[in-house]
């Protein structure tokens, strides 16, 4: 085949040097390009020995075979290489977005942004200082309900604000009338959830209170007045509280 | 003349494999990053801590629930469970203790159900495998009668993770009244 084109071909790329070789060489390159995906099949020869011979052709031309053999070489291997080229990128692409995500499920899931326990020191903290808040407000003697509600205004907001306020509203008169000094203490504080200023805590907590008869030394808080009649209860409470101005406080109390 | 048209293409072909090349190393770039970034994440003893305070809480938890439940109609599915829950000397306490509880129980003929209202985990140490638990629990008795009643009640549990698990080693009431421990 190839000889009857070289036979019928090459006397007009010979007039034309010039205009020949360009119109030829696109397609020169060209021809690989749609080559390139169906190489191994038949139809590679019966499509490649004709745009060849344009290559063949330039072979009597003189230096055309050497700049051209590499040329149709180089330029599949360039397509190749682009291709690898390509593919690694996308690879390369893709696993960085696996692996992104999957850092990202691994740091979002709830166990990690939990801080309960894993954080030791604000653990401690938001577990002291609830404690602490839950003690003072809970505590009071028949004539001290100011100091505790003077304490609940600055530990408690929000919700547990409001609640309390409705509570002491209700009992208030009461526990002067009956001369009620009760006084709290957490037991055991656990927290539950710490998750960046927000926590919820899991609370023991004993009060004792003590009917005092109307005997008047209420202020002494007193464990001599109305000892008989000390009732121990038990309270379990879950406490929402929030890191506010770098100082816990109490959002919401919920009785269990 | 072919010469100059030939340049002409490569310098033509050039920029594209440079520009694939510089996009492929940004990739390999990112690619890497994001490797030890997610390696970082997976490998974060942070991360494993947390998952062990979650998978002690839900353990005890659910222990603390399953020591509070029994049917005298299935005596032997309650006791088996209590003693797959436990460890340890509270394992040894009720397994020794099996038949002679059973014999109460059967005598009472009451149905013991537990709802966890809420839990917490106050110390972990995740290499011995101890941990100390808050529960707060409602448990519903129903007597022989078909009276029921509720009784609320705060739990302190200690664990001891065996094989993997958690389970309960010790399991009391938190005193009323006695001495203060954070």
């Amino acid at each position: 085949m190839t000889p009857t084109w070289l036979q019928r071909r090459p006397p007009p790329p010979e007039p034309g040097t010039d205009p020949a070789p360009d119109p030829a060489d696109p397609p020169a390159t060209d021809a690989p390009d749609r080559d390139a995906p169906a190489t191994d099949t038949a139809d590679r020869n019966a499509r490649d020995a004709p745009d060849r011979d344009p290559d063949d052709r330039d072979a009597p031309d003189g230096d055309a075979p050497d700049g051209d053999a590499p040329g149709e070489k180089g330029v599949p291997h360039g397509r190749l290489r682009k291709a690898v080229l390509a593919a690694t990128a996308a690879v390369l692409v893709l696993g960085g977005c696996g692996f992104f995500y999957a850092a990202h499920q691994l740091r979002s899931q709830a166990p990690a942004r939990n801080h309960a326990l894993t954080d030791t020191e604000a653990t401690t903290r938001v577990a002291g200082d609830v404690g602490d808040a839950l003690a003072r407000i809970f505590s009071y003697t028949p004539d001290g309900t100011a100091a505790a509600e003077r304490s609940a205004s600055t530990v408690l907001d929000g919700r547990a604000a409001r609640q309390y306020e409705t509570l002491f509203a209700r009992v208030r008169d009461d526990l002067t009338e009956q001369r009620v000094t009760l006084s709290t203490r957490a037991v055991r504080t656990g927290v539950i959830e710490l998750e960046g200023d927000r926590a919820r805590l899991l609370v023991f907590l004993d009060q004792s209170s003590h009917r005092g008869d109307g005997n008047g030394n209420g202020k002494d808080k007193g464990k001599d007045e109305g000892d008989v009649e000390a009732t121990t209860a038990a309270a379990q409470l879950t406490v929402t509280a929030r890191l506010d101005d770098d100082r816990w406080r109490i959002v919401d109390i919920k009785a269990r | 003349m072919k010469r100059a048209v030939r340049l002409l293409h490569a310098g033509r072909l050039r920029p594209l494999p440079a520009l694939a090349l510089v996009l492929t190393l940004v990739a390999g770039g990112f690619a890497a990053w994001a490797g030890q970034d997610w390696y970082r994440a997976a490998h974060d003893e942070q991360a494993e801590y947390a998952a062990q305070r979650d998978a002690a809480l839900s353990a005890g938890e659910q222990a603390v629930q399953n020591l509070n439940t029994l049917d005298h109609r299935e005596l032997k599915r309650g006791l088996d469970l209590w003693e797959s829950s436990t460890t340890g000397e509270l394992h040894e306490q009720l397994a020794s203790g099996r038949d002679e509880f059973t014999a109460q129980v059967k005598e009472a003929k009451t149905v013991s159900t537990a709802r966890v209202l809420s839990g917490a985990v106050t110390e972990l140490d995740d290499r011995a495998g101890r941990a100390r638990v808050l529960v707060a629990l409602r448990v519903t008795v129903e007597a022989a009668d078909g009276a029921k009643s509720d009784k609320d009640s705060r739990m302190l549990g200690e664990l001891t993770r065996t094989d993997g698990r958690w389970k309960l080693s010790a399991l009391g009431q938190a005193p009323v009244g006695g001495t203060s421990t954070g």
